[in-house]
């Protein structure tokens, strides 16, 4: 096991952690796929309204490749699907079954699969729709399947405020998560299987499996980062990535011949009173995961962690990809004065508020706590930036159209984790700006 | 027209509450009103000192009462003025820009109309305030495309602009302390030379110590600061607690601080060894005293670290920093046209911050795996 540690990063103290125990939650009534928060993807459709699906029936696929497949997360009846401005699919709805119908795939034994070839291997992620589990480097799309990655990192646990903790859902899952790296290991000839030094259960439990254990602050969970610290070409620069929960999918399908909708979801944020583990099932709506909650005020819903993650609607879904749900207080009235409090219970990066003395977690809101103003060069979003980007330069580059420049900055290496606009007392959406360009580089390639 | 700055006003009472728009959810509380009025609260010490100081030096002058209250009044009728006007001319130009660019108001003005005064002898018109604080608001800044865009500190850029532009109101022993023409009887005894102008003038073979501690400015009132000078400038000792301060709290930049610091001590020592009887006095003077001579420690501490204008590379900033530090003593010290060097020092980094910055970040890309 190798030891890495990340420098940079910040990790904010904010209340709403869920706690570690987890509930089994009852069947939704019906649940959704959001083919919109898929990055990249062009997707056409497989369904129509009304038609009948069962669990692993394909409800879409990608047009750029259309092996590429997205599966139904429930049997039923579809019953709604949204278009949004440009006919971009929202929402594709079903409405489940009491017995839910599943496709039937070809099961694998652990013990039969060192016979199948990579390329059935392949096929067969494909055909289940668990590919797009699979990304790749440096933009963060659906991989390559006609590519053999330079190394796949698997990522056991977030560091991001907040997401489930690998603890829960390995718990009792080890042999099949072994599995799953077994399968991934045939994809690339270098698995890197990650977690943090601090996560000492995971560690000792699977401990010929991990090979790198990282100390620092978040974002160094995120393979963009632990890559930035291992790489050392520029071919390492299109390594593949999966998350910790999702590899236990693969070991799923193969193991029981379907596709797996099971899904260890965390709730989290000030704003929800139950606040833990729940175990349920792929695209389920967010009114079914609060509903032991009594939420005051005025909310937002986050799907995904909170410095990356989408906005929700109350009725919306949980997306193809994420496993947290944080709801979070949205400001109300006017704070006067704010700037000159001496700030005891302010969340702050900066040492500019007496909350730097303090050690304990504090609320935080959705309150962008100022008004934009111009770049002042203060520094903070290249100190707390884990790939060394130096985000206040690389905007300026980038707002002149010296893409050049700022590809020579590293802007490829971001990671997408927020924190430079998180820090940001001129209110500069620099992370925003930075992923826009470089989703548009991407697309213009 | 003036909805910019009732929207300034307004914004410094009731903070707006704006819901966050894009996949970073949370936001620090930290904000530029915040960062900047820090530096404010920096400089209420030599603020609040130098109005005192300002009072003192014309009452001493005159032979008036040296109570407490008396003078802190005479010197507030003195400063007042002068700081209302720069807030007012500046505001007016900042209004009209924010105005034709659509913008809001941007904080760092009210740091610029605090600095500015500061640096300005007390007995200046205020016509030339006003010219001053216009020259380093437009010409300074605006024309560059506002906050964030002045590769030049406005504040000083200002302040060079009145000693060039009217060397007798800015320099010269006369012009430090305010004597009104009605009080005419000038106590003679007490001379309105600053310390640097008396090192200045020293000739070979001098002690300059000595000289000072003839004429009353011993290293303790060279440190507190109550002498003849620019109105904010002369305390050394609050100028140290503003600096320590914004260090703490991390607005300001301990390396351009610290590093200012060095580059004083090291060019002063390295002067120290060409020192003979024969050679300028100057260059025999104890190190430390460029410290708490002149303008140095406000320089450092307030206007070299204003981030705009200095180099936002770690390195880079050492550099800026030590740098300052050098021109400061060098000019002070080989430039017997100028007796203070800290104005020209920093204004002539300032120039530079660009360039090293420049060859930083090409330095750290040489250091990255390519990704492209």
């Amino acid at each position: 096991m190798i030891s890495v540690n990340i420098k940079k990063g910040f990790d904010l103290k904010i209340t709403g952690a869920p706690s570690n125990v987890l509930e089994t939650l009852d069947k939704p009534s019906h649940v959704a796929v959001l083919p919109e928060k898929i990055p990249f993807i062009k997707p056409r459709l497989k369904v129509q309204v009304g038609e009948k699906v069962k669990v692993g029936s394909p409800l879409f696929e990608d047009k750029r490749n259309p092996d590429i497949r997205f599966m139904s997360p429930g049997g039923g009846e579809v019953v709604r699907i949204d278009f949004g401005p440009r006919r971009v699919i929202q929402e594709i709805v079903i409405l489940l079954d009491e017995n839910e119908a599943y496709e039937v795939f070809d099961q694998v034994e652990p013990q039969a699969f060192d016979s199948l070839a990579r390329e059935d291997l392949v096929k067969a992620l494909l055909s289940g729709g668990l590919w797009p589990f699979l990304r790749t480097l440096p933009f963060r799309d659906i991989a390559d399947p006609d590519k053999t990655p330079p190394a796949l990192f698997v990522s056991l646990d977030s560091l991001e405020p907040f997401q489930p903790h690998s603890e829960i859902y390995l718990n009792g899952n080890a042999e099949l998560f072994r599995f799953g790296l077994k399968i991934l290991n045939r994809l690339s000839p270098c698995v890197y299987t990650t977690v943090a030094h601090a996560n000492e259960t995971v560690r000792k439990r699977l401990k010929g499996e991990i090979t790198h254990a990282y100390k620092g602050a978040y974002p160094a969970h995120d393979p963009g980062v632990l890559l930035y610290r291992i790489k050392k070409t520029p071919e390492e620069n299109a390594a593949w990535y999966i998350y910790g929960q999702d590899v236990l999918h693969l070991a799923r399908f193969f193991k029981e011949g379907r596709y797996p909708i099971n899904r260890i979801v965390s709730l989290g944020g000030s704003s929800l009173s139950t606040r833990k583990h729940f175990k349920t099932r792929a695209g389920v709506p967010l009114r079914h995961l609060v509903r032991k909650s009594e939420i005051d005020g005025s909310t937002r819903y986050i799907v995904g962690g909170i410095f990356s993650g989408c906005h929700g609607e109350p009725d919306g879904y949980m997306g193809f990809y994420e496993n947290a749900l944080n709801v979070l207080p949205l400001p109300d009235k006017p704070e006067p004065l704010a700037f000159s409090r001496p700030g005891f219970n302010k969340l702050s990066y900066s040492r500019t508020f007496l909350s730097s003395l303090r050690t304990t977690a504090l609320d935080g809101d959705c309150n962008m706590h100022g008004e934009e103003r111009a770049c002042v060069n203060c520094g903070y979003c290249s100190e707390v930036c884990p790939v060394d980007i130096l985000p206040q330069f690389t905007l300026k580059a980038l707002l002149v159209d010296e893409i050049e420049e700022a590809l020579a900055h590293g802007l490829l290496d971001c990671v997408q984790c927020g924190l430079c606009s998180y820090v940001c007392p001129s209110k500069i959406e620099l992370a925003d700006i930075l992923t826009q360009f470089k989703a548009s580089y991407y697309r213009e390639r | 027209m003036l909805h910019p700055l009732f929207d300034a006003v307004e914004t410094v009472f009731f903070t707006p509450t704006i819901a966050t728009a894009s996949n970073t959810h949370v936001r620090d509380n930290l904000d530029l009103k915040r960062f900047m009025s820090l530096v404010l609260v920096a400089l209420m010490p030599p603020l609040l000192f130098g109005i005192y100081n300002t009072g003192y030096q014309s009452h001493a002058a005159t032979g008036r009462t040296l109570d407490f209250i008396p003078v802190f009044i005479s010197g507030l009728t003195i400063v007042m003025p002068i700081l209302v006007v720069t807030y007012a001319v500046g505001l007016f130009w900042e209004t009209v820009f924010a105005r034709i660019r659509k913008h809001k108001i941007s904080e760092g003005f009210l740091v610029t109309g605090l600095l500015f005064p500061l640096t300005l002898p007390p007995t200046i018109p205020l016509w030339q305030v006003a010219v001053g604080i216009s020259f380093g608001v437009v010409i300074g800044k605006e024309i560059f495309g506002g906050t964030g865009r002045n590769f030049l500190n406005p504040a000083l850029t200002g302040r060079a602009f009145l000693f060039f532009a009217y060397p007798a109101h800015m320099s010269g022993d006369a012009v430090w302390r305010v004597i009104e023409k009605a009080d005419a009887k000038v106590v003679d005894a007490v001379s309105g030379a600053t310390p640097l102008a008396i090192a200045g003038l020293a000739q070979a073979g001098d002690n300059i110590t000595t000289l000072l501690n003839k004429a009353g400015y011993t290293m303790e009132v060279l440190v507190v600061g109550n002498l003849p000078g620019s109105i904010g400038e002369t305390s050394a000792l609050l100028c140290l607690v503003g600096a320590v301060g914004l260090m703490v709290v991390g607005v300001a930049s301990y390396r351009i601080i610290i590093g200012g610091v060095l580059g004083v001590l090291a060019t002063g020592y390295f002067l120290n060894m060409f020192a003979g009887p024969t050679s300028s006095a100057l260059l025999g003077i104890d190190p430390f005293y460029h410290l708490i001579l002149g303008s140095f420690a406000f320089g450092i501490a307030y206007m070299a670290t204003d981030p705009v204008s200095a180099p936002g590379m770690n390195h880079s900033k050492w550099i800026y920093g030590f740098m300052i530090g050098v021109f400061t003593v060098l000019i002070r010290v080989f430039n017997p046209a100028y007796p203070e060097g800290v104005m020209l020092a920093i204004l002539f980094m300032n120039l530079f911050s660009p360039l090293l910055d420049y060859f930083e970040i090409r330095l750290s890309i040489r250091k990255r795996v390519a990704n492209v």
